[in-house]
């Protein structure tokens, strides 16, 4: 898939994998790179994105192996940026699904 | 490339950041790399799914710069923030140097104009005091016309100033989300 298209799609699926549960670092790469082939690297950068526009906060726990993580969480304004995003992403995926099906018809 | 080159690499592409927010970069990198390993990963593996160190360096400054430029407002940071951008590629150097070299010669323009309307009268007076002789009412009063128009041209300048760099900000934002460092697979 294009580059710029996923790029935008990883703030949703941030947001998304935050929604139940605190979650670290390497957890939602995993998460998110299991599913779509992403440049694992280019998370970070997002992360520290949205902690500063006020999306999450951070905090560290003791792990039970190595070092200690740090977890994100997700803040009421974060919550609402998730569910306005989700919207539009509904109504995005509902009007492409919706073209290709009419081109399949056609056809 | 092992942990030790990455986050060397990585450290040397986010020199321009202060310090503490170096610092937690490096610190959020050096956790991934640390569970991974316990995951049963290699260094190298880890560090070839991560990416350019380059790459994720320069978005990070580009992020840092915008951010600066949008709470200091001052010419300077709005001008690291720019280069900074441009920096993220050679696609960035046509979207957002074009627009930009556009919109700030048209601004420029009207400060060349408004502040040489402004000054006009002070410029008849100069040619008075070369040529005492040619001296006539009508230049005055016409400079003065003149620097009345300059100072309204100024003052709407320096509000078109301010809206553009506001505009750049919020357009340089949306752009380092949507143009990728480049790291090879993204």
């Amino acid at each position: 898939m294009n580059v710029q298209f996923k790029k935008g799609v990883l703030n949703l699926c941030v947001l998304v994998l935050l929604d139940k549960q605190d979650r670290y670092g390497y957890e939602l790469v995993q998460k998110i790179s299991n599913q779509i082939s992403i440049s694992e690297g280019s998370v970070y950068p997002l992360l520290r994105r949205l902690t500063k526009e006020g999306y999450f906060t951070t905090y560290l726990k003791e792990s039970t192996e190595g070092p200690p993580r740090k977890y994100y969480q997700l803040t009421d304004t974060g919550r609402a940026y998730l569910h306005e995003q989700l919207d539009e992403w509904k109504k995005f995926t509902e009007g492409v699904n919706t073209l290709i099906e009419e081109g399949v018809k056609n056809d | 490339m092992n942990k030790e080159h990455f986050i060397k690499e990585l450290r040397a592409a986010t020199t321009k950041l202060p310090p503490n927010e170096q610092y937690e970069i490096i610190q959020d990198y050096e956790e991934y790399f640390a569970i991974g390993l316990l995951d049963g990963k290699t260094e190298e593996q880890i560090s070839s799914s991560l990416g350019s160190p380059k790459a994720i360096g320069k978005e990070l400054s580009a992020t840092y710069q915008i951010e600066q430029a949008e709470t200091n407002r001052t010419i300077g940071s709005f001008m690291r923030a720019m280069w900074t951008v441009i920096g993220l590629g050679f696609f960035n150097l046509v979207i957002v140097l074009g627009p930009f070299l556009v919109l700030a010669s048209l601004l420029l323009s009207g400060w060349v104009a408004g502040i040489g309307f402004i000054a006009a009268p002070l410029l008849v007076l100069i040619n008075v005091l070369i040529y005492p002789e040619i001296f006539e009412l009508f230049d005055l009063f016409n400079s003065l016309v003149f620097c009345g128009l300059g100072i309204f041209i100024a003052i709407g300048t320096s509000l078109a100033t301010k809206r553009f760099m506001n505009g750049f900000i919020r357009y340089m934002k949306f752009n380092t989300k949507l143009v990728k460092g480049g790291p090879k697979h993204a």
